[in-house]
């Protein structure tokens, strides 16, 4: 753990909000967008032209011009489910200095919530996010034993950096490894013979 | 997942809607439940009252229409609408859904008035927006200078993506349930259900937004059909007022003898049963003779008013009667014609004049105009026209006849 965090450390690069700079992925660890359901995705308060897409997924996410950005208020609720039970190790979260995230809480396997009941479950972990954070690329590590078994996970972003009326996200990646289930498309037909 | 927020504050026993403002809206709640449930089985519609006992659920959402039309049922009509709580109650209802991935909707009928201020209606707004919970709006009944303003603002903030609507229903012979079927209330987001057309179009038969009584919808050939039909009567009622008036003004100014006018509608005209005519005159059969000869007759003679007249005849296209009338009336006004022997006699017999008429299509010898120029006809003993079988083309030889003759 120690060292799969040092190496994410010695690793980013410290140029702030350039999109070429290379994301170092812990060591061991895959980054899990290629596990999220697409089709259970959904955000809550997020502006319809600034959606969940522009920082999930995978080609737009690093584009700076596109990001995710809050409706009505400066909070957003975000759900994520996976198509296998994942195991969450860190978390990437980018935005710009002053609409960025502060503090972010995730609950997993916590389905449908809503902002009147986001305050009724003890979250799985809580960041607090700095400008360092949001601008360096560096992945925020989580208390990986609250993160064993995780079928969805839904981020809470309760506040950003300013304090602003709406918060803007450019990227968010999870990282972290899948539980070994059975992959359907390994499974071969036993040669008989 | 729906949920109605009905209105039974004292204010609904006026009866500006028929039967009652009450009762208006519970035929509208019972139209929107059946749509629902009808276009898509997993739909799910849930009432409430906002008045009354109070902020109360009277059926959580289900896709049960017969439970939803039975809690309509006795429902009591007393007390304040309190509209913020009732949407928030109305929020939580839908919270509870059975299946989280429908989307929520709260479908709201105002008809008292709205005592709070714009900005506490925007608050609610947003937070429904928050929560992506779209709502509708029916706005009857009460209305004071600033009641739909409010709820434009309230409708405003709830709004993502053109989800909300909003309805302002005035009081008036249509009924609530009505004017809503053709509302997006109805037709939703699925462009239209099967439910909301087909009750448009029984409701249409009567009082109905349609033309001509038939829902396009429905019938589409129908009431293509009908609309031509109605079309063609119109193009042909326009001709006869046209001619009319026209007839006025010719026989004022007498002036205009373009040939070319005459040149274009002969052209126009049949020269099958030029025949009729022709043996009465006497002349070669053959069109362009004779045509060639009224050219000739009409610049010769210089009778600007027959020649006029013919051209007034013939320039006109389309309906029969007008052209029939108005030669009638060029030859009788015209001194100058001299008949043909033969057939001002025959023309004389007013028998024989009227069984021919009777045999033209489209001419009714009862009709006045006709029969007054029949009378002055035989009066001044001058008709010379030939009536063949088209009427146009009688025209076109009566007008022929007069140059011929003049």
């Amino acid at each position: 753990m120690a060292a799969a965090s040092t190496a994410a450390a010695g690793a980013a690069t410290p140029t702030p909000a350039a999109p070429a700079a290379p994301v170092q992925v812990p060591r061991g660890q895959v980054d899990l967008v290629d596990f999220i359901d697409w089709t259970g995705v959904e955000c809550l308060n997020q502006d319809s032209s600034h959606s969940i897409t522009n920082a999930l997924k995978q080609i737009v996410r690093d584009d700076e011009g596109l990001y995710l950005a809050s409706d009505s208020d400066e909070q957003l609720l975000i759900y994520i489910p996976f198509m296998q039970v994942v195991k969450l190790h860190s978390a990437l979260f980018k935005g710009p200095e002053e609409e960025g995230p502060k503090t972010v809480k995730l609950f997993s396997n916590k389905e449908h919530m809503g902002f009147s009941n986001v305050n009724d479950y003890p979250p799985s972990d809580t960041l607090d996010l700095s400008t360092d954070h949001l601008a360096e690329n560096k992945p925020a590590t989580l208390k990986y034993v609250k993160f064993q078994n995780v079928r969805s996970l839904t981020i809470f972003i309760e506040d950003n950096q300013s304090g602003s009326d709406v918060t803007k996200i450019h990227k968010i990646a999870l990282y972290g490894t899948t539980v070994d289930t059975t992959n359907m498309k390994d499974l071969k037909k036993i040669e008989e013979h | 997942a729906t949920m109605i927020c009905i209105d039974n504050s004292e204010w609904m026993r006026n009866g500006d809607y028929a039967p009652s403002r009450f009762q208006a809206q519970a035929d509208a709640v019972n139209l929107i439940c059946g749509a629902k449930t009808q276009s898509n089985p997993e739909n799910t519609v849930g009432v409430m009252t906002m008045a009354g006992k109070g902020v109360r659920v009277l059926v959580t959402p289900t896709s049960d229409l017969g439970k939803i039309l039975a809690c309509m049922h006795g429902l009591e009509v007393g007390a304040e609408a309190n509209l913020a709580a009732a949407i928030q109650v109305a929020q939580l209802a839908l919270k509870h859904r059975q299946n989280k991935r429908q989307q929520q909707r709260i479908i709201a009928f105002i008809g008292s008035p709205v005592k709070y201020d714009k900005k506490i209606l925007e608050t609610i707004g947003k937070k429904l927006k928050k929560n992506n919970v779209s709502l509708d709006i029916v706005d009857f009944g009460e209305s004071d200078d600033e009641k739909p303003e409010k709820l434009e603002a309230l409708i405003a903030a709830v709004n993502s993506s053109d989800s909300s609507h909003i309805v302002h229903v005035p009081p008036g012979e249509n009924a609530l349930s009505d004017v809503l079927l053709s509302t997006p209330i109805f037709t939703g987001e699925e462009g239209g259900s099967g439910f909301a057309a087909s009750a448009a179009a029984a409701a249409a038969t009567g009082a109905s937004g349609f033309e001509f009584g038939v829902d396009p919808n429905v019938d589409p050939e129908l009431a293509l059909a009908l609309r031509l039909s109605m079309e063609e009567e119109r193009a042909r009622q326009e001709a006869i007022a046209k001619k009319a008036a026209e007839d006025t003004s010719n026989t004022e100014n007498k002036d205009h003898a373009s040939s070319s006018n005459i040149d274009s509608v002969m052209a126009e005209a049949e020269p099958a049963s030029n025949a009729a005519a022709d043996d009465k005159k006497e002349q070669p059969k053959d069109d362009d003779d004779l045509l060639q000869q009224a050219l000739a007759m009409s610049m010769e003679g210089g009778a600007s008013g027959s020649a006029a007249a013919a051209d007034a005849a013939m320039a006109e296209a389309g309906a029969v009667d007008p052209d029939l009338a108005l030669a009638l009336q060029m030859s009788v006004q015209d001194a100058n014609m001299s008949s043909d022997s033969d057939m001002s006699k025959v023309f004389e017999d007013r028998s024989f004049v009227t069984s021919i008429l009777n045999s033209l299509p489209g001419v009714d010898p009862n009709d006045p105009s006709v029969k007054d120029l029949l009378a002055s006809l035989h009066s001044q003993g001058e008709a010379h026209k030939a009536i063949g079988d088209l009427s146009a083309l009688a025209v076109f030889t009566l007008g022929r006849g007069i140059c011929l003759n003049s």
